[in-house]
């Protein structure tokens, strides 16, 4: 027995200097650094590139960007360390619309505090466009979270089909179904909408706010989902695939399109007009054999205050964790602040597709040139005035779940349009029932 | 084959049948091969309806250059090797045990063990993950591998068979003088070959197809399986979806088991056929 324990003894001491050795080696502050892609092309490599030339500014900093899959599986790999209570990642890119559940369980730190301890703080705020920070501040305006790879959904169309036939290309809805009868043929859609499939939730927001209601405001405890605005705007999706007999528009499929698909559809001239995110608009400019036209999402009718204009954004945004040491916390901002400077944000945006998310970025190369020679990214971006707050609120999951089957049973036609208003109230009951604990 | 020289048109029936669901199995990685050479971005009611307008490699080359697959490649062989040369291990010693020793409480013990095979791995993800911070394992091959070096279903499979291998041959084995190892040696683990083919087949291919576990456990690129490159390529929600690509990286993961399938075809099936599994 003596002998084993002498043996525990010398294995301890040998353990102990080598954690000390281990720590004196670590003089640098290391920040794990987590982000998903939701685009294609040599991610990895940018974020290298970023990083090399962060440490090179900061070299007591050693960042560790790690590639964690989608939004919702980084999210999940962050829950399990979080459960685990053992959290690694120190700061990550999650969507803007996770704000709410990871401040109610207090697993982040507010980016205010940092921005507060700027000397530029009131600049720094101010540099990005206040859209894209409608997601990042909480119900009393302090800032959780900061704007990185964001975007916002557009109106695509092909420009040449629009000459030809003489028509302006369309500012508001019924301008938008002029239009889109007007060129549609038989193997061609005049709109593809792609709201079929689980997430139609996305584009639906764009009209709920074009008929002067979004579907969520300041409160993350309220949703506005069986208003007469809301009703409005399923009525006139489901009614683009809806035949003419029947009261609809037939512009396109019953039921929308799908939204992996309908890219390429445009591309390939099967469809004159598409809605989809600014995410694909590099992509699309590249594939398509014909002029590319951009235009803002058409205005409804909007009530008496509103322009009519109305378009969520979408995308992710910097979070810092609470469990993170206090000195990491301030390397972890430096990083944050690094990435969300003009310099990077223009570099990121043009080559990723990304809407650059401070105004400064676009008065730098490369985006600075690259605006010159397509000038389809600065509609994408000027459309950000009129941009409204994408769906967050408490149980946000569970309520975005509702909205989603809710919105699918009507636009795919299982539920007829004279229901609909039915429908929106059984969900809105739903919803409630979940956010009754938060008012 | 007597039933089938009684009635040629059953046997033609059956030829048919078989030909049809063959067809229907293959058409997913029909599809993947075709759509893979397709030109990207060009939707597949385009040129000719099986390949397209013209057959191009540029999907491979954009989904090649999207992760270190070559590092990956490897990362998955050691993941899977390293799972199965630790199980056949255990599953031998536990499932001779079980199927041969005495003690007290086996029976009781064996059931324990079957429970687990009612627990969906997903359950475990956090107190897995724990451990491995605790071991100091997290984000190694390690980590990778070590949560499945035991499987209760390979535990259970090899007690089975063991059951079967008639105990005259051990005792035969014991009055010529061999000892415990070299009967496990020379008679029951070469008697228990298909059994262990079966397993190792089961094994690999859940291993390899595996992205849960290597997802959680591992941040560095240079320990993560195949799963976790492919998972970029289909993760493209911003863009649209990318098919071409997505084919190309898909063939990349799953051409080494295709290819060990087609080389040893009639060993699997005999495996299988010889163990009951279907």
């Amino acid at each position: 027995m003596i002998r084993h324990k002498q043996t525990l003894g010398a294995t301890l001491v040998a353990l102990l200097m080598l954690v000390a050795v281990s720590v004196m080696a670590q003089d640098k502050i290391v920040v794990d650094f987590y982000y998903p892609t939701a685009v294609d092309g040599p991610i990895d490599e940018i974020i290298a590139k970023y990083e090399a030339d962060f440490e090179a500014m900061h070299p007591e900093i050693d960042v560790v960007p790690a590639y964690t899959g989608s939004y919702t599986q980084t999210r999940d790999t962050i829950r399990t360390e979080i459960a685990a209570e053992d959290v690694i990642v120190d700061v990550a890119v999650m969507l803007a619309t996770d704000l709410t559940s990871f401040v109610e369980d207090e697993s982040i730190v507010p980016a205010q505090q940092f921005i507060d301890a700027m000397d530029t703080a009131d600049a720094f705020t101010a540099g990005f466009f206040p859209a894209f920070l409608a997601n990042s501040a909480d119900e009393d305006g302090m800032i959780w979270s900061v704007p990185f790879q964001r975007s916002t959904p557009i109106l695509y169309y092909n420009a040449d089909l629009f000459a030809e036939a003489g028509i302006a290309v369309p500012t508001n809805n019924e301008e938008l179904i002029a239009a889109a009868q007007a060129l549609q043929t038989e193997d061609r859609a005049g709109l593809l909408l792609p709201v079929a499939g689980t997430f139609p939730t996305w584009l639906y927001q764009s009209f709920a706010a074009a008929y002067g209601q979004p579907i969520v405001e300041a409160s993350p405890a309220e949703v506005f989902f069986n208003t007469p605005e809301s009703l409005a705007a399923v009525e006139f999706i489901t009614k683009l695939g809806m035949a003419e007999a029947d009261g609809g528009f037939a512009v396109g499929p019953m039921g929308g399109s799908a939204w992996g698909d309908t890219p390429t559809a445009f591309t390939s001239g099967q469809a004159a007009m598409i809605y989809h995110t600014t995410g694909s608009l590099t992509s699309i400019l590249n594939n398509a054999t014909f002029e590319v036209g951009v235009a803002f999402l058409p205005s409804g009718p909007a009530g008496e205050t509103g322009t009519g204009y109305g378009a969520p954004t979408g995308g992710g945004n910097l979070y810092i964790f609470a469990a993170a040491a206090p000195e990491v916390q301030e390397a972890a901002w430096l990083w944050v602040e690094y990435l969300a400077s003009d310099t990077v944000q223009s570099d990121w945006g043009a080559n990723t597709g990304y809407i650059a998310a401070t105004v400064g970025a676009w008065d730098v190369e490369p985006l600075k040139t690259l605006v010159t020679e397509k000038p389809q990214y600065l509609v994408a971006r000027d459309q950000l005035e009129f941009a409204v707050k994408e769906f967050d609120s408490y149980r946000s999951i569970d309520v975005q779940g509702i909205i989603n089957t809710a919105l699918s049973s009507i636009i795919s036609g299982n539920v007829p349009l004279s229901e609909a208003q039915a429908t929106l109230d059984a969900a809105q009951v739903q919803i409630d029932s979940l956010l009754a604990e938060y008012k | 084959m007597l039933t089938y020289r009684k009635s040629t048109f059953a046997s033609h029936l059956t030829t048919a049948l078989t030909i049809v669901l063959a067809l229907i199995w293959l058409m997913p990685l029909i599809f993947s091969i075709l759509m893979s050479f397709r030109p990207p971005a060009e939707p597949v009611n385009q040129g000719n309806i099986f390949i397209g307008s013209e057959i191009t490699l540029e999907n491979y080359a954009d989904a090649w250059a999207v992760a270190p697959w070559a590092g990956h490649y490897l990362n998955s062989i050691i993941f899977v090797l390293g799972t199965l040369a630790v199980q056949v291990f255990t599953i031998t010693m536990a499932g001779y045990a079980f199927a041969r020793m005495k003690f007290f409480g086996r029976d009781m013990l064996l059931i324990l063990m079957l429970l687990q095979l009612m627990i969906p791995t997903g359950v475990l993800v956090v107190q897995n993950f724990a451990t491995m911070r605790n071991l100091n394992l997290f984000d190694t091959h390690w980590a990778l591998m070590m949560p499945y070096w035991g499987s209760a279903f390979g535990v259970l499979l090899m007690r089975q068979t063991f059951r079967g291998i008639p105990l005259e041959l051990e005792e035969a084995a014991r009055i010529d003088g061999a000892n415990w190892l070299q009967i496990m040696r020379y008679v029951v683990v070469p008697l228990s070959i298909p059994a262990y083919v079966s397993f190792a087949i089961i094994s690999i291919s859940s291993h390899w197809n595996e992205y849960l576990w290597p997802a959680i456990v591992t941040r560095a690129e240079e320990v993560r399986p195949l799963t976790v490159g492919l998972n970029r390529l289909y993760q493209t929600s911003e863009v649209g979806a990318l098919y071409g690509q997505l084919m190309a990286g898909t063939l990349f993961v799953i051409a080494p088991l295709m290819i060990l399938f087609i080389l040893f075809q009639r060993r699997f099936i005999e495996s299988f056929i010889n163990t009951g599994l279907k």
